[in-house]
């Protein structure tokens, strides 16, 4: 499903490198925990994944896709496939709570029904984002002011929106880093639970080595740009449990 | 001492303004008409430089030729462009109309696209890994992440919109300036101060509209209506499209004679001489005003009345200024160096006294704490403190009035401005065409080397009044 080989990043062609010489594979349906302090990369090998950031020595594929040559309209498609949610700062304040969630079918849509969407949404496009509301419990959200919202709402509507993609790939840039110790543990519980049900991948960061170990597979850890440990979890915890 | 008496008999004339009802309503159609210019302008150049915009924001395809297209129009000054439109279009507010778009279309668009560069990036980025295209990135994250600025911002411009709705009809682009003009050649100065009375009248509603928009952007809709309206009324008539060819015809090849080009150097030196002149008359007043109309330091009976006489001076354009001194038969560069400097008084003043608010109240206790007078606190802690934004406000003035005085050049202060007026009154119009660029190269000029500047000194672009 992802397959990262010797991969070397750097911010300019001169700096040293943000990662170095990674590796690593994950299965079709995997559940991955990166942990590592600030600054060891999580975040810059999740923006590479994605398309974001070039890549120097090395090879990322998703899917059997080639990362590194995609331009245009082929990076468009992967990025549909590769959903992405981070700690905080990324939805639209003034647009309302169905637009930020169906912001996630921009991938598939024409810029025509994008525009009239804002304006006029239907019926079934509603039902849609409701649909994708009610897998995280918001429901009851869907006209709301997306500014009203709490931190740990605001969290969940861009899991719903990463939902409205069909991702095959979800990466978690460390989804509960502002948020205090019981939402995390609902936040992590739900997200490993949606990709049970839906059969996607799931990559999260995180800085605390416990909660990856209670809900994760795997537990990758990175410092100063390379892997130095991985553990393979038996898994004995049930998902749903909320964490203390 | 006789010079004193006929400045003062001079004086005399412009008092008392005449006030007459009549007069009062037939002046109103006039001030209507800048008004209609100023709504439709404002409201054509929203909607034809929010989409630039956005290209040039969302990085799409031909933004960088976009890019330049918009600055390289933005260097010719608002009259320049009267001219041109009254040449092409005839007489009238469909030309001021037309003017007035194409001036803040540029405007407006860089204005804009700023604004969409400095959007929050989180929101951006998301939404670009969902797989968007960039019209959508736009449409669902820097139109709604910026509305609020693009709102305040299009305040501001339809505000200086309707300044230079005032300008472009004095070269016979309609609305109040032509009345203006009217007058001051029949010499009826008593008529002239009542419509500079009206004018500031006119321009503290606006000031008073946009502060309400700002609390209720629900009224901006008023604006919207209103302006289509007007811009509807003064469209440009279809039959002047084959005089509007012609006419431009006329203009190609832009042509000088050997004897012009001679002169060209010297016109370059009266209009610099007439910027620089004009910036720093106002430096010379608007320091002094500056300290009196700062509320930290002068007391209310003193700021209260500095600040109006500040807000009067700044509500007069400087063509309005120039055309008095004109009518009252002045002529060449001494009269642009006073219009400059006196329309620049005041908004340096005012720039300059928010500059002193702004400074951190804690060294200025310091210096009381010593025993220090007003004058000690001002000259040891406000003034050092303020000292970075104040450059950063001259110099921009100085940029300012670079396209100022090529404008007040037209109305008879000389340099190159006189010279392009001059031809198009003969109807040289390739000559015409010749000042027209030499104005836009000296300005493009002008802002690459202010830009420079203001980088190497890392001093930030701050919204200009």
């Amino acid at each position: 499903m992802l397959a990262i080989r010797d991969l070397v990043v750097a911010r300019n062609h001169k700096a040293p490198p943000v990662l170095n010489a990674i590796s690593l594979t994950v299965k079709r349906g995997e559940k991955v925990a990166i942990v590592g302090p600030s600054g060891a990369g999580k975040t810059t090998l999740f923006r590479t994944i994605s398309g974001f950031l070039p890549i120097r020595s090395g090879s990322i594929t998703v899917d059997a896709v080639e990362v590194g040559s995609l331009r245009g309209k082929d990076l468009r498609n992967l990025r549909r496939r590769v959903a992405m949610i981070s700690q905080r700062h990324d939805l639209v304040d003034q647009l309302s709570v169905h637009q930020n969630v169906m912001a996630g079918a921009l991938g598939r849509w024409t810029t025509a029904r994008a525009l009239r969407f804002l304006a006029w949404p239907t019926h079934a496009e509603l039902d849609e984002a409701r649909n994708a509301l009610s897998r995280v419990d918001l429901e009851r959200k869907l006209r709301s002011r997306t500014s009203d919202l709490s931190g740990g709402e605001h969290q969940r509507v861009a899991i719903a929106r990463a939902l409205v993609q069909q991702p095959l790939l979800l990466l978690a840039d460390e989804p509960i880093a502002s948020l205090d110790p019981i939402l995390s543990g609902q936040i992590l519980s739900l997200l490993c639970n949606l990709a049970g049900e839906n059969g996607f991948t799931l990559l999260c960061s995180l800085h605390q080595p416990e909660a990856a170990c209670k809900y994760f597979d795997r537990v990758i850890t990175i410092e100063g740009g390379r892997i130095t440990l991985q553990k393979h979890q038996s898994r004995n915890v049930g998902y749903a449990e909320v964490g203390d | 001492m006789s010079g004193l008496e006929s400045a003062l008999s001079l004086l005399r004339q412009f008092f008392p303004p005449d006030l007459s009802p009549s007069y009062l309503k037939a002046a109103l159609v006039p001030l209507y008409e800048t008004l209609e210019m100023a709504a439709g302008a404002i409201l054509l150049a929203i909607i034809i430089s929010l989409p630039l915009a956005l290209v040039i924001g969302a990085r799409l395809p031909g933004w960088r030729l976009l890019r330049s297209l918009l600055t390289s129009v933005r260097s010719i000054p608002d009259l320049t462009l009267a001219i041109l439109c009254v040449v092409l279009i005839g007489l009238g507010p469909a030309a001021g109309t037309v003017a007035l778009t194409v001036f803040y279309t540029a405007a407006l668009g860089k204005v804009f696209a700023d604004i969409f560069a400095s959007a929050d990036p989180g929101p951006i980025d998301a939404l670009h890994a969902t797989g968007a295209r960039r019209v959508m990135v736009a449409l669902y994250g820097l139109l709604p992440l910026r509305s609020q600025d693009l709102l305040t911002y299009g305040g501001y411009e339809f505000e200086s919109a309707v300044r230079a709705s005032v300008i472009v009809g004095a070269v016979g682009a309609g609305g109040i300036g032509t009345e203006l003009v009217g007058s001051l050649n029949m010499t009826d100065y008593h008529r002239v101060t009542t419509l500079v009375i009206m004018l500031v009248a006119l321009i503290a509603a606006i000031d008073l509209f946009v502060w309400c928009v700002r609390i209720q952007p629900k009224l901006l809709l008023l604006l919207a209506v209103f302006g289509a309206f007007a811009a509807w009324v003064n469209r440009p008539h279809l039959i002047a499209l084959n005089h509007a060819v012609t006419t431009f015809k006329s203009m190609l090849p832009p042509h000088l004679s050997p004897e012009a080009v001679r002169e060209v150097p010297a016109l370059i030196g009266q209009t610099l001489f007439i910027a620089f002149g004009g910036t720093l008359l106002a430096m010379t007043f608007a320091l002094p005003l500056g300290v009196a109309a700062a509320r930290n330091i002068a007391p209310a009976f003193i700021s209260f009345p500095v600040r109006r006489l500040l807000e009067t001076l700044r509500a007069i354009p400087e063509v309005v200024w120039g055309l008095i001194f004109v009518g009252v038969g002045g002529l060449g560069p001494p009269i642009g160096i006073l219009a400059l400097g006196l329309h620049s008084t005041g908004t340096l003043g005012k720039l300059y006294a928010e500059s002193l608010e702004n400074v951190r109240p804690e060294p200025a206790m310091a210096i009381a704490a010593t025993g220090g007078s007003t004058i000690a606190i001002t000259s040891f802690a406000l003034l050092p403190g303020a000292f970075a934004p104040m450059t950063v406000h001259t110099l921009f003035r100085l940029e300012w009035n670079m396209r100022a005085a090529t404008i007040v050049g037209m109305i008879g202060a000389g340099g190159i401005g006189e010279a392009l007026f001059n031809a198009q009154q003969l109807f040289f119009y390739d000559q015409m065409l010749v000042y027209v660029l030499i104005t836009w190269t000296m300005i493009m000029a002008t802002d690459a080397i202010n830009t420079r500047l203001r980088k190497r000194w890392r001093v930030i672009e701050e919204q200009h009044l």
